[in-house]
C-alpha cells in the first residue's frame, strides 16, 4: 500500500501530466485548480487580460503556472513574477510592452494589501529639525511601505489608463514617446500610479534602496541635471511618500 | 471579545458585497470570511473587516493551510492567520480536512485524502500542531470529493469523527459535502450524519453545486439545492440548533441572493427549534 507522501506525490504528478488509471476523475481536480489559477491571476492582471484576450490569457496563465508553479497557500500572493514570465512567453513576443504591465498591475495589487501608513509628516519634520545640516546628507529614509516603483521604456501609464473601466475618451496610446518613471502607493487607502521626473525617481528609488540621501541626490542629478532637492524633500515629506528617519 | 456564533443563519462574506454591506448593515446574523483574504499586512479589505467585526460576529475559514499534507506544516501561513486570529476575535477558526501542497508545491484546491490509519494519525497531529499554535480550538470541515482511493480502509465520517475525538477540535458539518459525496462514490448521507455525535458539530456550511458532468462538483455557484435542503433538515434533527452559513464563490449573485438563502436556512432552524420546544 502507498504511503501517504507517495500518494500525495503521485496525486499530485498526475494532476499536472495527464496520463494514468485515474485519469477521468483527477481531470476534474486539473481542471479546478487550473481554472482557480486563472481567475486568481485574471483578477490581478485586468489589463493584460484585456490585451491578449481572454483565451490568450488563460494558456498563458496554464504556461506560467507550469513553469512558476505556487509555494504557498494564500492564492493573494501568488502570480508576482508573471511579468517576467510573460517577457520570456514566446507567444508574447510581438507586445514587447506586456511584460511590465503585468510588473505594474503587480505592484498596483501589492500596493494595495501593503501595511499601512503609521507616521505623519509633522513626526518627520520633528525629527529632521534635531539634524544638523551637516549631518543631513548622510540621512537615509524610510518610505511609506506601500510605495512601488516602475520604470518602463513604454507609456505605461497612458496604456494602464485608457484600460481601466468608466474610461472615456480616445484610446489611441503613442508608443515611442516619454519613457515612464512611475511611483505606485495607496493614498487615502485608494491606489494611486504617479508618474513622475526622472530626478524625483531617482532619489527615491535609492532611497527605497536604503542609499543615503548624498547617494540618492547623486542619482537625482544624474538622471534630471537640474534637479532641486529642497522641492523634491518637501513634496515627499507633506505627501507622505518619506514617512521617517532610519538607522544606520 | 469572542463572541458564540449565533445559532443562526449567516452569509460568507466575499469580496464584491463588502462595500455594500459596510453602507447599509444588512441584518445578517454572522459572517464568515476566508482567512487567506485578510494575510495582508494593510489596506481597504483588512480596514473593511475591522469596521464589519465592530457590528457584526465573524468567523474565519481557511481555505489555504494544507491541513492534511505530508509537507511540514507552513509556520509562515500559520503566523499570519493567529495575527488575523488576534486582530478578528474571530467566535470561531475552521479549516479543511484536506491536503493542497506535496514537495513545497501548492495546488491551491481542497485535495482529498484518503482515509486511512496513517492519514488519521498524520492529520490528528497537525490539527493538534495547529490549535497548540493559536492557542484555541478548531473546527475541521469535511470536504466534497470527486474520486476514492483504493488504499481507503476507513468510511469518511468515521475518519472525520476519530479526528475529532482525539484532538478535541469541533466539525464543520458541510451538508452538500456529504450530499455531493453520497452520490458521487455511493455512500448513505444519513448513515454519515447518524454517526455524528451532535456534541461535536459547531457549525454548518450550505452551497450549491454544479450537477452538468458526470459527477457532482461543488463550485459554490449555484443555490443550495432541493435535496441538499432536505438532507439539512434532517441534520437539524439529529444535531439541533446549529449556526449555518450560506456559501458562494463562483459566479457570485448579488447580496439579496444570498440573504433569500439564508431566510430559508433560518426557516429550518426555527422550525427545529419548534418541533424541539
Amino acid at each position: 500500500m502507498l504511503s501517504l507522501r507517495d500518494l500525495q506525490i503521485r496525486f499530485a504528478t498526475t494532476l499536472l501530466n495527464a496520463g494514468g488509471d485515474e485519469i477521468d476523475r483527477i481531470a476534474i481536480y486539473r481542471n479546478t485548480v487550473f481554472a482557480n489559477y486563472r481567475n486568481a491571476l485574471g483578477a490581478t492582471y485586468r489589463v493584460v487580460q484585456q490585451i491578449v484576450g481572454v483565451p490568450f490569457f488563460n494558456a498563458a496563465v496554464d504556461a506560467y503556472v507550469r513553469d512558476c508553479p505556487s509555494t504557498g497557500g494564500d492564492l493573494n500572493d501568488y502570480g508576482g513574477s508573471f511579468g517576467d514570465f510573460l517577457a520570456t512567453y514566446r507567444h508574447a513576443r510581438e507586445l514587447p510592452y506586456l511584460p511590465d504591465v503585468a510588473r505594474l498591475e503587480w505592484a498596483v495589487d501589492e500596493a494595495g494589501r501593503a501595511a499601512d501608513l503609521r507616521s505623519t509628516p509633522e513626526s518627520l519634520l520633528a525629527a529632521l529639525g534635531t539634524i544638523p545640516a551637516d549631518r543631513i546628507t548622510a540621512l537615509r529614509f524610510a518610505l511609506d511601505p506601500t510605495c512601488r516603483f516602475m520604470d518602463s521604456a513604454y507609456p505605461l501609464l497612458r496604456i494602464w489608463q485608457v484600460h481601466q473601466p468608466g474610461f472615456e475618451g480616445d484610446i489611441a496610446v503613442a508608443f515611442g514617446a516619454a519613457t515612464d518613471h512611475l511611483l505606485v502607493r495607496r493614498e487615502a487607502g485608494d491606489v494611486v500610479i504617479e508618474r513622475l521626473a526622472p530626478g524625483d525617481f531617482a532619489l527615491l528609488r535609492a532611497l527605497a534602496g536604503g542609499y543615503d540621501l548624498a547617494t540618492a541626490l547623486d542619482a537625482a542629478i544624474a538622471a534630471e541635471p537640474t534637479f532641486d532637492l529642497g522641492t523634491t524633500l518637501r513634496t515627499c515629506i507633506a505627501s507622505g511618500t518619506l514617512t521617517e528617519l532610519r538607522g544606520e | 471579545m469572542n463572541r458564540l456564533l449565533p445559532k443562526s443563519a449567516g452569509i460568507g462574506l466575499r469580496a464584491p458585497h463588502v462595500a455594500q454591506v459596510l453602507a447599509e448593515r444588512p441584518p445578517v446574523p454572522w459572517f464568515e470570511v476566508h482567512s487567506e483574504n485578510y494575510f495582508a499586512d494593510g489596506g481597504q479589505a483588512l480596514a473593511a473587516l475591522d469596521r464589519i467585526r465592530a457590528d457584526y460576529t465573524v468567523s474565519l475559514h481557511g481555505v489555504g493551510l494544507s491541513l492534511g499534507s505530508t509537507d511540514p506544516l507552513d509556520t509562515g501561513h500559520l503566523a499570519k492567520l493567529k495575527r488575523l486570529a488576534v486582530r478578528v476575535e474571530p467566535a470561531l477558526v475552521s479549516e479543511h480536512l484536506c491536503w493542497s501542497s506535496v514537495n513545497g508545491r501548492h495546488y491551491n484546491d481542497l485535495l482529498p485524502l484518503p482515509y486511512t490509519t496513517e492519514a488519521l494519525d498524520h492529520v490528528c497531529g497537525r490539527v493538534s500542531a495547529v490549535q497548540d499554535f493559536l492557542g484555541r480550538k478548531i473546527l475541521v470541515e469535511n470536504v466534497s470529493s470527486y474520486l476514492t482511493f483504493p488504499e481507503t480502509t476507513i468510511p469518511e465520517y468515521e475518519f472525520v469523527v476519530a479526528v475529532a475525538a482525539r484532538t478535541g477540535c469541533g466539525l464543520l458539518v458541510d451538508v452538500n459535502n456529504i450530499y455531493v459525496n453520497a452520490r458521487n462514490h455511493g455512500i448513505d448521507a444519513d448513515a454519515y450524519l447518524a454517526a455524528i455525535p451532535p456534541s461535536m458539530v459547531a457549525e454548518i456550511h450550505l452551497a450549491g453545486f454544479d450537477a452538468s458532468g458526470p459527477c457532482l462538483i461543488d463550485t459554490h455557484g449555484a443555490p443550495v439545492a432541493p435535496d441538499v435542503w432536505s438532507l439539512y433538515e434532517r441534520a437539524l434533527r439529529l444535531f439541533g440548533r446549529v449556526p449555518t452559513l450560506i456559501e458562494w464563490d463562483t459566479d457570485i449573485p448579488e447580496f439579496a441572493v444570498l440573504q433569500r438563502e439564508a431566510a430559508t436556512a433560518q426557516s429550518y432552524l426555527e422550525a427545529g427549534l419548534a418541533v424541539a420546544a
